[in-house]
């Protein structure tokens, strides 16, 4: 999902390429060994240091006997008090806000507002905010307020639970639930841990989920508070687990929202998504006293800016409860009520705001970054961005959850201009490549082309190597050695260098920013021994964006039902890739001149009549 | 008194034209089968605020309330007991 970056204005001092992607890197190492050395030297110190900071990695295995509440764990001594001063140079400049950066990524730094050092990471940067802003408000949802303190309380009681499962090294364990700040604790207690967790959609059917978890390798699946699981793993499919040293790199397990079969694992490296904090943070002005909302579900890799990036610069974090997340009206008292700063989400959640606002003549001036991502913005949508957020610096973000963030583009609210919005320009560090599909070129300047990327957020690779065949490859004319993903997007990079986006290579569509393939659906609708034949197409919705409709022809004198359709869907697709529209006939469906199903008649289709059934009494 | 055929009729109409009402059980999850997505939890509400004339408060747009036919004609009977 995502898509990435930030376009500044004129005058901004872009890091390029390869140069910045080093700095970055570079500084990103350094931090996660002083993120190990943060709870450490917490441990040690006495008095003002964070009460009840353990150790990172070591600390799950000494067992939770070790772990008494605010008492400094006796580990500490594994963690070299060296790097502390470091550590608190950063806390310094974290607590004051507004600290310039140190040079480093100079460009990002003065876009945002808030550029601090970087060099702490997720875990570091959370555990230093805990340390010196404890009291600071981390979370808000539903109206209840967690502050760092507790959420780090929180995070600790999930990591006894951990400790207490003697899990191997390096050993991933399954994350099942909804968002909630128990939730974030749970994830965070597995970060504190460096343990590698799947945090997969728990709108996912159970079977996919079951699947997903044992080819992760998960022997256990955790819900907040030491639930059960929803689901434990199939014991039936073989985990494919990373190799042990790569395994101990990994934070988050994400999966793509891939339409059917099995959703891929993505796992993301400690490095990657603190590579990641570290250009977000400055660039959309995060840290102490600014609220970020988050709109997606957890398991979303948007997760990685305005839950993640957040906790780890002491902002505070308004969670959309999912349950409520189509309603205009609730995001519109969130977003007023808490004086949000930051917005970024799918464009529905902008269009659910405008109509919501359109009712009560509303407008957001408290907000100054709004970040649209993971779909086109309707036409209707985009042209009121300015008008409903009046100070804000408006952004289409581009990214997916292999690479995350990689392109960003700044609307020019000054300026009169239409969608389709262009995807901008690479963020730094990020490298870009355009493809002719016919020739194997690579196209320099203007030019339409296949869309290559390498990020310095992306994942090594898929869990699952099997599945890297097209997607993760060198570089396509052998010119470097960095891993490139291969986007599947068809794009134009016009005379001044920005990309638009055109198009697919294959039949990925985006529903609500959620990636489905309709050929998949189709052949999903096509396993049901009834149908004859079916056809998936994505049509333009006002409010959704795009809305998944579906033709499905059944066997003659077969009984199916559109329900009993919707069954078969729902235990083999996401919940994103159900049609919407499933309608079922027994004539031919619509074919083009070529033979082929006409996808654009589908909404069309006369539903057979339901006559069959007599009327049954009424059922209450 | 039940409103489950109402309910059953216009849920049909709008999310499940060609299907029977004796084939969608008034427990039937709506929900978990993508028959009603959060957008559909919308115009269920604006229907049921303004076939049944109840205003749906905020405190009540948990999904469950309209996860099925029964849920959903439990849901009015309370809000019109409590607004009675």
């Amino acid at each position: 999902m995502a898509a990435p970056q930030q376009n500044r204005g004129p005058g901004s001092a872009q890091a390029e390429g390869p140069a910045a992607a080093e700095v970055v890197s570079g500084s990103a190492r350094a931090l996660s060994g002083s993120a190990g050395n943060v709870s450490g030297s917490a441990g040690t110190s006495s008095g003002s240091a964070l009460p009840g900071l353990r150790p990172g990695p070591r600390a799950s295995n000494a067992g939770g006997a070790e772990r008494s509440g605010l008492r400094p764990g006796p580990r500490a001594a594994n963690a070299g008090g060296a790097e502390r001063s470091g550590l608190r140079s950063g806390a310094a400049a974290g607590g004051s806000g507004g600290a310039e950066g140190s040079g480093l990524r100079s460009g990002v730094a003065a876009g945002g507002s808030g550029g601090v050092e970087p060099s702490l990471g997720i875990v570091g940067g959370f555990l230093t905010q805990v340390r010196d802003r404890p009291h600071a408000v981390a979370l808000l949802f539903n109206g209840e307020e967690t502050t760092y303190r507790e959420l780090y309380e929180l995070a600790g009681e999930e990591r006894d639970r951990l400790a207490r499962l003697e899990l191997d090294p390096g050993e991933p364990v399954g994350v099942l639930a909804d968002k909630s700040p128990d939730a974030v604790a749970l994830v965070l207690a597995c970060l504190l841990a460096r343990r590698p967790l799947l945090l997969p959609s728990p709108a996912l059917a159970d079977t996919l989920l079951a699947d997903l978890f044992a080819q992760a390798g998960c022997r256990y699946v955790l819900a907040p508070g030491g639930a059960p699981g929803r689901v434990a793993p199939n014991p039936d499919v073989a985990a494919q687990p990373l190799p042990a040293d790569e395994a101990a790199e990994v934070a988050f397990m994400l999966t793509t929202s891939g339409s059917t079969s099995l959703p891929k694992i993505v796992p993301l490296g400690r490095d990657a998504v603190d590579r990641f904090a570290a250009w977000a943070g400055p660039a959309f002005g995060i840290g102490p006293d600014r609220t970020v909302l988050n709109y997606a579900p957890l398991n979303f890799d948007l997760c990685l800016l305005d839950v993640w990036t957040t906790l780890a610069r002491g902002g505070r974090v308004v969670l959309v409860d999912p349950a409520l997340a189509a309603h205009g009206r609730h995001l519109l008292d969130l977003v007023s009520r808490h004086d949000v700063h930051v917005v970024q989400a799918v464009p529905m959640a902008f269009g659910l705001l405008q109509d919501a606002a359109a009712k009560t003549g509303a407008t957001f001036p408290g907000v100054d970054h709004v970040m649209f991502t993971g779909d086109a913005v309707p036409d209707r949508t985009y042209a009121v961005l300015p008008t409903l957020f009046p100070k804000a610096r408006i952004h289409n973000i581009y990214g997916c959850t292999e690479t995350n963030d990689s392109f960003v583009h700044e609307v020019d609210t000054s300026a009169t201009s239409f969608p389709p919005v262009p995807i901008g320009r690479p963020l730094p560090g990020v490298e870009a490549l355009v493809l002719d599909p016919d020739t194997g070129a690579v196209v320099d300047g203007p030019g339409s082309g296949e869309l290559f990327v390498s990020t310095p957020f992306q994942t090594r690779g898929y869990l699952d190597r099997t599945r890297h065949a097209d997607k993760f490859t060198g570089h396509p004319l052998g010119l470097d050695d960095r891993r490139w993903f291969r986007t599947g997007d068809l794009v134009r990079r016009d005379g001044a260098g920005t990309l638009h986006l055109t198009g697919r290579t294959d039949f990925q569509v985006k529903v609500r920013g959620v990636a489905v393939n309709t050929a998949e659906i189709e052949r999903v609708l096509q396993e049901h021994p009834d149908v004859l034949e079916a056809g998936v197409a994505a049509v333009p919705d006002p409010i959704a964006g795009k809305k998944l409709v579906a033709g499905v022809r059944r066997a003659p004198g077969s009984d199916l039902t559109v329900l009993a359709l919707r069954g078969h869907c729902a235990r083999h697709l996401p919940r994103a890739a159900v049609p919407t529209q499933l309608t079922l006939t027994e004539a031919p469906l619509p074919k083009t001149a070529t033979g082929k199903v006409d996808r654009k008649a589908l909404d069309r289709l006369e539903p057979i009549a339901p006559a069959a059934v007599p009327e049954a009494a009424p059922a209450a | 008194m039940s409103n489950v055929d109402t309910i059953k009729t216009f849920v049909i109409a709008e999310f499940l034209p060609g299907t029977s009402p004796a084939e969608l059980a008034a427990d039937h999850d709506l929900l978990n089968d993508g028959v009603i997505d959060s957008l559909g939890v919308l115009k269920l509400i604006a229907w049921v605020e303004d076939r049944f004339e109840l205003a749906v408060g905020d405190a009540d747009l948990d999904p469950n309330n309209f996860r099925s036919v029964e849920a959903i004609d439990t849901f009015i009977s309370g809000a019109r007991t409590a607004a009675a």
